[in-house]
């Protein structure tokens, strides 16, 4: 199994610039946000590689990760990127790829990052209606929820 | 707030108020003390659904956020608490997650007992499910006899672990305790029970003209769907894609003792029934046959308070499908980040596409037929946008409105 797809992922990983980390269950594809559509639907058309598990967002301090998982086999093909907090804008992968749109929706809400061109763009998926534009999104490292509490005046 | 035109009412959802010629029902949310409520808006052209939009987190309870502030092992106790169905499913997707970073080898009688009682799970997971699906169809002698014989799979878990919902068995490096003794004897006597059961509903489902005129061609979807919006487990299977975590990526002992992954065609709630309840025999199987190989030995090692620097991703298949879990530690005593993605969060979108095109009547038994963890729609109010009209259902009310449609149909 990880004969026949090591190398289609190498030439993508050569093709966008990226890096290429074979780990033990994940193999790592990082690259740059503008290139994560294509390498999502790169992914996503080598055989057996369709099923997006899930998308992450990670808090790495000054940027925010954001992982793709996708599931073949014994093994994780894990597209990597990160963008700054100061701008966190992404291109949606959800036309090509159905499955991501609650999980961009989830990120959006959870990490504040914009996908553009994802259905639930500028619209809320899991936080309440009224939780304050003004207070940083709950998952980043910034948010204190003791102050969003009272900022929602929930005490 | 009847009067008010569509246009001014406030919307966070995604697009709906385009459709605002057709009639628009907002589906939920349910009281947040019961089970898990959503929200779906639903369009409908006269009786048909033609869109539908979700709204979820009416019971997102930030625990990711929460598992960031607590001590590795309190985390597993914490996500067992996120299902009160597929408790143990949580947490062996963390535990394993978190040994996978670390050079530490489980035993292998852990790596059995975990197969016991997920499978277990499993069992009492389909089997609620089953009553659900005959409650909201209109069959509740069907939904007595499944919850009765249910009890007796709880019993065992309880009987193994201590608890019947929430087990807080295992741990990192295997499971809190070992198996009671001459528990063998009893899980084969009880599970011979529920196989005579589970084959007498299996024949039931399949010829009781209650279930089968609700059930048939319902909430059909095909394996193009499938493909393209990733759900996960039966829903996944019914479609014909035999995708199973445990026998594509086995954990715990599922290498050694293989499920048959169980697939249908029809991709209607119909098929799912029979195929939820092939999968129940066949847990039972494995249940039996994970008792026998069970090698004797420790049952737990030791293991650090703290994990390695890394990042693992790890999923196993819950009775709903696959539950993925990713981890990241920074080598302190608390995660870093740990991302979860239920079944259901999976399944949200396919769901969707199984009810356009059906009938409201259809809608608590699709719904239950993708098998959430809300079978209790508890407040449905019903907005007709032409009538500038409100009225509420409450969802007892709706399950006797589809009953009734049906009644009606037949004659």
């Amino acid at each position: 199994m990880r004969r026949t797809s090591a190398d289609p992922l190498q030439r993508l990983s050569a093709k966008l610039g990226g890096a290429l980390h074979p780990e033990r269950r994940t193999t790592l594809l990082t690259v740059d946000p503008s290139k994560v559509e294509e390498a999502c639907l790169g992914v996503a058309s080598l055989p057996g590689l369709y099923h997006l598990s899930t998308i992450t967002g990670v808090d790495l301090g000054d940027q925010i990760g954001i992982l793709y998982h996708f599931w073949e086999g014994r093994r994780f093909v894990t597209v990597k990127t990160a963008v700054p907090k100061t701008a966190p804008r992404i291109r949606s992968v959800a036309g090509a790829l159905p499955a991501a749109t609650l999980y961009e929706a989830e990120i959006q809400d959870l990490f504040g990052v914009a996908f553009d061109g994802n259905p639930y763009a500028g619209k809320r998926l899991l936080l309440p209606d009224d939780y304050p534009a003004e207070a940083p999104p709950p998952m980043r490292k910034e948010a204190d929820p003791e102050k969003i509490r009272r900022m929602m005046k929930l005490e | 707030m009847s009067d008010a035109p569509a246009g001014d009412r406030k919307e966070t959802g995604a697009g709906l108020m385009q459709y605002s010629p057709e009639g628009m029902m907002p589906f939920g949310p349910v009281h947040p003390s019961l089970k898990e409520p959503e929200y779906f808006k639903l369009i409908l052209e006269g009786e048909k659904i033609v869109q539908v939009v979700p709204r979820i987190g009416y019971v997102h309870r930030g625990i990711e956020r929460a598992a960031q502030e607590r001590t590795w092992v309190k985390d597993i106790y914490l996500f067992e608490r996120i299902c009160g169905i597929c408790s143990f499913a949580h947490s062996i997707s963390f535990t394993q997650a978190v040994e996978s970073m670390s050079p530490f080898e489980v035993p292998d009688r852990a790596r059995y007992i975990r197969v016991v009682v997920a499978e277990l799970e499993r069992i009492h997971s389909h089997l609620l499910w089953l009553g659900l699906v005959g409650h909201w169809a209109g069959f509740d002698t069907l939904f007595m006899w499944v919850w009765k014989d249910r009890e007796h799979v709880l019993d065992l878990e309880e009987g193994i672990t201590g608890n019947r919902v929430h087990k807080s068995y295992s741990t990192f490096g295997g499971v809190r305790k070992d198996l009671p003794e001459g528990i063998g004897a009893k899980v084969t006597a009880e599970l011979g029970y529920i196989e005579k059961r589970v084959a007498y509903y299996k024949d039931l489902v399949q010829s009781e003209q209650t279930l089968t005129v609700r059930t048939r061609g319902v909430g059909r979807i095909s394996q193009d769907t499938a493909r393209k919006l990733s759900p996960v487990g039966p829903l996944l299977r019914c479609t014909g894609i035999g995708r199973d975590v445990r026998t594509e990526d086995p954990y715990a002992a599922y290498d050694e003792v293989r499920p048959e992954v169980q697939t249908s065609k029809d991709g209607d709630i119909a098929s799912l029934l029979v195929l939820r309840l092939n999968e129940v025999l066949d847990s039972c199987r494995m249940v039996k046959e994970a008792l026998e190989k069970i090698p004797s030995g420790p049952f737990k090692v030791p293991f650090p308070r703290t994990v390695p620097e890394g990042e693992a991703a790890f999923h196993v298949e819950a009775p709903r499908g696959e539950l993925f879990y990713f981890v990241k530690s920074a080598g302190g005593s608390v995660p870093e980040r740990v991302k979860i993605r239920t079944p259901t969060m999976a399944n949200l979108l396919t769901a969707t596409e199984m009810l356009k095109g059906q009938t409201l009547a259809d809608v608590p038994v699709v719904l239950t037929g993708m098998d959430p963890c809300f079978g209790c729609m508890d407040r449905v109010s019903v907005f007709d946008v032409d009538k500038s009209k409100e009225w509420s259902l409450s969802g007892e009310e709706l399950r006797d409105y589809g009953i009734e449609y049906y009644r009606g149909r037949r004659g």
